[in-house]
């Protein structure tokens, strides 16, 4: 059985969270999507910890803080630090990847050109973490 | 009395004999003693000449090396030292007591102490280097090969030392180190530097097609044929441009130094490439000669191996593709080849499809970019690269790669 995800993406870009927006409805999946435009937003949604998203989906390329500072932060918080987060980027650097996994990420997703590949990845994404059993708090 | 007289005179020859004899070993002795004596003499003249000659060899290079020498007692005062010693130091010992100790750089000074103990337990020093400040209060590096001087009860009772200004190739190694972590900085500045243009470039490109594709699909029934068309010419074209970014993401980092040298396996790895890399199915890659291990960047070899692979790929017209890769071993390096039967290129553009951006057929696959990579790889492990090539009949790359 398919759980629906509660899901929060830290994407700056407006088309981008389009993009995520529109792929949750033409899955016709039930999974919730709450987005913050950069890093702050996020820790302020987190900072209810009574509505704690299952996963996270980060964009690294943010402005003020970025998403590997992002996710050294998260890492860091006792109470934060068990959600999955999945890097969700254009870039294949791999210095970054190398710090994602030592920050300790559960995903590192790139972005492809085409918006059909993209729904494709998203969906194996999203099936992926609904199947997984997931800690409540 | 007859008989006495006998007995006498037997007596008398006897004696005669006897001092006869002995007057002969005397004689005997006493050449043999002047031809000693001679000798010795000889010998005498002979130490005294290589003394002579000796002295004047250690006078000379006391005077004449051109690195400083000096001689100290086991507290460090300096007993003797050459001109060019003088020079470095700029103290004159006819003038003034000097001990080497008062030389030496003041963070030197610990250093400095353990080497003598090492001096003193081992009987040598080498290649040791401090810092001295001279009496014009310069501060010069010097390189000391020190050994003790014994007396005749074999006890330590002196130090010579051979001291080497290396001030000037000091400085330059400092430069050298300070120039080789600036160019590793903005080597990765560099790299950095193209990841986030390649990243800015290529995020509006991913905007564009999710819209193109948006509005496409929502309006699905109201654009005619040829709008469709160009739709797909957009896609095309952001397609086209996000291969040009990844490639010159590529090219940007082909040349820059790698950490990673390791021992690859060339074989092993064109076999994985072959797994890897879309080949269709008319065409047959062979490797005729094993190939060999190299040292060096793994991705690097793989870029090289991979764009000539898929550039013989692209240009094969044939019913049956054959691409041949062979290797030979020519002692310092390797000479490889990978050689097709695909349309060939004229002469007069030999040279041009390595220049970056130079693609001689216009496609979307296509950036110029791919054999650029591969000379500027090729040149990295100091080979060569060029080709053999008939129009129809196919194209060999010929390239070497230092051993």
């Amino acid at each position: 059985m398919e759980k629906s995800l509660k899901v929060l993406l830290v994407e700056d870009n407006l088309i981008e969270i389009m993009k995520m927006k529109r792929t949750i409805s033409l899955l016709k999946s039930k999974h919730t999507i709450h987005e913050a435009k950069n890093g702050e937003e996020a820790l302020q949604f987190l900072e209810d910890k009574s509505n704690l998203p299952d996963i996270i989906l980060l964009d690294l390329n943010m402005p003020k803080i970025s998403g590997i500072e992002f996710l050294k932060i998260l890492k860091a918080d006792d109470d934060l630090k068990h959600i999955p987060t999945i890097i969700l980027t254009t870039s294949s650097n791999q210095k970054d990847l190398l710090e994602c996994y030592r920050t300790g990420m559960s995903g590192y997703v790139l972005k492809p050109l085409k918006y059909e590949d993209y729904v494709k990845k998203i969906e194996t994404v999203l099936t992926y973490w609904s199947i997984n059993e997931l800690i409540k708090i | 009395m007859r008989e006495e007289i006998e007995v006498l005179q037997r007596a008398l020859e006897r004696e005669r004999f006897a001092r006869k004899s002995a007057e002969k070993i005397l004689e005997e002795k006493s050449r043999n003693l002047f031809t000693i004596s001679r000798e010795l003499k000889l010998t005498n003249l002979h130490l005294q000449q290589l003394l002579d000659e000796k002295s004047s060899v250690l006078e000379g290079i006391f005077e004449n090396i051109n690195d400083a020498y000096l001689v100290i007692d086991l507290q460090g005062n300096i007993l003797k030292m050459n001109d060019i010693a003088e020079n470095l130091f700029g103290y004159n010992l006819n003038e003034e007591q000097l001990n080497f100790t008062d030389l030496i750089y003041e963070s030197d000074k610990e250093y400095t102490k353990n080497s003598f103990i090492t001096l003193k337990e081992k009987g040598s020093l080498s290649n040791y280097t401090i810092r001295i400040v001279t009496k014009s209060n310069k501060i010069k590096w010097i390189q000391i090969n020190a050994s003790l001087l014994f007396d005749r009860n074999k006890k330590p009772k002196e130090a010579q030392g051979i001291v080497r200004d290396i001030t000037a190739i000091k400085e330059l190694e400092l430069q050298k180190e300070k120039i080789l972590h600036q160019l590793e900085k903005s080597n990765e500045e560099l790299k950095e530097y193209a990841h986030i243009v390649s990243h800015d470039l290529k995020s509006p490109l991913r905007s564009i097609n999710a819209l193109i594709s948006w509005i496409k699909h929502d309006n699905l029934d109201k654009f005619d044929e040829n709008s469709l068309k160009n739709f797909e010419l957009i896609e095309d074209t952001l397609s086209t441009m996000d291969n040009l970014i990844s490639d010159i993401l590529e090219y940007s980092s082909a040349d820059a130094d790698s950490s990673n040298q390791t021992k690859v396996d060339l074989n092993h790895l064109v076999l994985e490439l072959k797994k890897v890399l879309y080949i269709p199915n008319h065409i047959a890659i062979n490797i005729k000669n094993k190939l060999p291990n190299l040292v060096g960047d793994k991705i690097k070899f793989q870029q090289l191996f991979q764009n000539l692979i898929s550039n013989s790929v692209k240009f094969i017209d044939k019913e049956k593709g054959i691409i041949d890769i062979d290797v030979q071993d020519k002692n310092t390096y390797y000479q490889f080849s990978v050689a097709d039967n695909g349309i060939g290129i004229e002469e007069k553009y030999h040279k041009k499809i390595f220049k970056i951006f130079q693609t001689l057929n216009k496609n979307k696959e296509s950036t110029g970019i791919g054999l650029s990579i591969v000379k500027k790889i090729v040149n990295l492990y100091q080979g060569d690269i060029w080709l053999e090539s008939y129009p129809q009949k196919g194209t060999k790359f010929i390239f070497t790669l230092k051993k």
